[in-house]
């Protein structure tokens, strides 16, 4: 017991001077400042006047009108800004493989997947998380949505459940360059894929795709199913603190799976030889 | 040019290494493309025909946005920021070739590549799943084809610019995000412009991207007439010679920064 309890505060201690040092790192270039000031607050407002213009052109999208739409992108952005700070990595991990990153992270006494997250972690997210939080609270503004106690537990526990189950996607997919040592840079499309599935409700979609998004890749659980038990659009499940908990435990799930595969994974990683 | 064709070739093998990647790109863009189509599939449940276009003719939008899409993948700005980082730009400058021309010769090897691994697979997947992306009007097609040839210019052109920054920047991996969401969402790639309010798309007309897009799959998919497109494309035409002059300038400037940092 002791011993966990002093493992867990070395950890911690690890991750304070890695996040400092995050925050130096990212000083380096100041070019990159500025284009990261820029370019991720400019996607998601671009993308939001689009929603707003398809809106207009349609009326409702299949019977979620523009504050409803908000809201449920709001979350979207949330959840992506913080899956960027902690798991962007698992978008490049095809790079790691190849180039054997990983051989440093094996011979340090840490646990590799924590090093391999945490010491490159990635405080630039910030920069989609802003804009996010305003898109939120103006969707929760146009729905009026009473601020109570219980609604800010809600958002809390479902945005980090919803994070968990990005992050999860990311690193099983990531994890796959362990098997096909190649670097595929699916980040992009990834990205694309969870746009097009968080941002709208995925009721657009046929039922098939639905069942697909809901047990097989939880990508629903991210934010069209807790969007939804919130606003009370299409609810048969109650509202309460129910949907947000399911959330989390997917979550927890997917990250398990994940952490899983990742380790079966790193077995049989190889260095890049020489 | 006969050393061109050959970098060609190298970078056509160099494509070919790595199998994963074209099954894993088919599969991810195959979803996408099903996504787009469904999402316009529920938007025209209730309407038949918005801002002059139908249902049908959105799906071929799709499709072929798909399509276009491989053909202006680019990879000149990841290759020349790599360089200048690690500093290789030094060795390829001393090459009795043209550092650009280079550039440009690969990313036409990987684009040469991508039409058999990627661009045909869409066609036949979008085919058979979506809707066989009929031209509206065949005799258009030559315009399609000049129209889509310079978009890829226009195109390839503002990469190469926004790759020319990593000579003073080093780091430019924010700008290239910047670059790849102004295509992404002011081209017209996902959503058309017309479904914009008129005062928007008339100040996104007088930029470039709208060009490298929607003009190309306009003309496909028969929205507008055919003096509207030649008119158009007179505006494509200009901005693809704006493009290169700059180009031509900035790249003198850039190369000579760098033999002054050669010693």
């Amino acid at each position: 017991m002791k011993n966990a309890l002093r493992e867990l505060c070395h950890y911690i201690d690890v991750t304070i001077h890695v996040i400092k040092m995050a925050i130096l790192t990212i000083i380096e270039y100041p070019s990159n400042i500025a284009g990261w000031l820029i370019s991720n607050p400019l996607q998601f407002i671009m993308g939001f006047a689009i929603i707003k213009f398809v809106v207009e052109a349609f009326g409702e999208i299949n019977g979620w009108d523009y504050g409803q739409l908000a809201f449920l992108y709001g979350i979207s952005v949330i959840s992506h800004a913080l899956s960027m700070i902690f798991f962007v990595q698992g978008w490049f991990m095809g790079y790691y493989v190849m180039e054997g990153e990983f051989d440093r992270y094996l011979t340090r006494p840490l646990g590799v997947m924590y090093q391999f997250f945490f010491t490159n972690i990635n405080i630039f997210g910030v920069t989609d998380l802003i804009p996010g939080i305003l898109v939120f609270l103006y969707g929760c503004m146009k729905c009026r949505i009473p601020v109570t106690l219980l609604f800010v537990i809600q958002v809390i526990i479902m945005l980090t459940g919803a994070t968990l189950i990005r992050g999860g996607i990311y690193i099983l997919l990531g994890s796959t360059s362990f098997h096909t040592r190649s670097a595929v840079d699916f980040g992009q499309y990834t990205q694309e894929i969870m746009d097009k599935t968080t941002m709208y409700p995925i009721s657009l979609y046929p039922e098939s795709m639905q069942f697909i998004l809901t047990w097989l890749i939880p990508i629903g659980w991210i934010s069209y199913y807790p969007a939804s038990a919130m606003l009370g659009i299409e609810s048969g499940v109650s509202g309460g603190l129910i949907v947000s908990l399911i959330t989390l435990g997917v979550g927890g799930i997917v990250m398990l799976i994940a952490g899983a595969y990742f380790t079966a994974g790193l077995r049989k990683y190889e260095s890049a030889g020489n | 040019m006969k050393k061109y064709l050959y970098i060609i070739k190298i970078q056509i093998i160099k494509s070919m290494t790595y199998e994963f990647n074209v099954y894993g790109n088919i599969v991810m863009q195959t979803i996408i493309m099903i996504t787009s189509a469904y999402f316009w599939k529920a938007l025209y449940r209730q309407q038949t025909s918005v801002s002059g276009v139908d249902a049908q003719s959105m799906l071929t939008y799709v499709v072929m946005s798909c399509v276009l899409s491989v053909l202006l993948i680019t990879n000149v700005e990841r290759r020349i920021e790599i360089s200048v980082e690690k500093g290789t730009v030094a060795a390829d400058m001393m090459k009795p070739v043209n550092l650009f021309g280079v550039y440009f010769a690969e990313d036409i090897g990987g684009v040469l590549a991508l039409i058999f691994q990627n661009l045909l697979p869409i066609l036949l997947i979008g085919s058979l799943l979506i809707k066989v992306p009929v031209m509206a009007d065949i005799r258009d097609l030559p315009l399609f084809l000049v129209s889509a040839a310079e978009s890829m210019l226009i195109n390839w052109l503002i990469a190469a610019l926004f790759g020319m920054i990593a000579f003073t920047a080093v780091n430019i991996d924010a700008l290239i995000q910047v670059k790849k969401h102004l295509i992404r969402l002011l081209s017209g790639s996902i959503i058309p412009l017309w479904f914009f309010p008129p005062s928007v798309s008339r100040v996104l007309s007088l930029l470039p991207f709208v060009y490298i897009y929607q003009l190309p799959l306009s003309i496909y998919i028969g929205k507008g007439s055919r003096a509207e497109h030649l008119m158009q494309m007179r505006l494509q035409l200009v901005h693809l010679v704006i493009l290169s002059v700059i180009f031509f300038v900035m790249q003198r400037q850039v190369t000579r920064k760098v033999l002054v940092q050669g010693g």
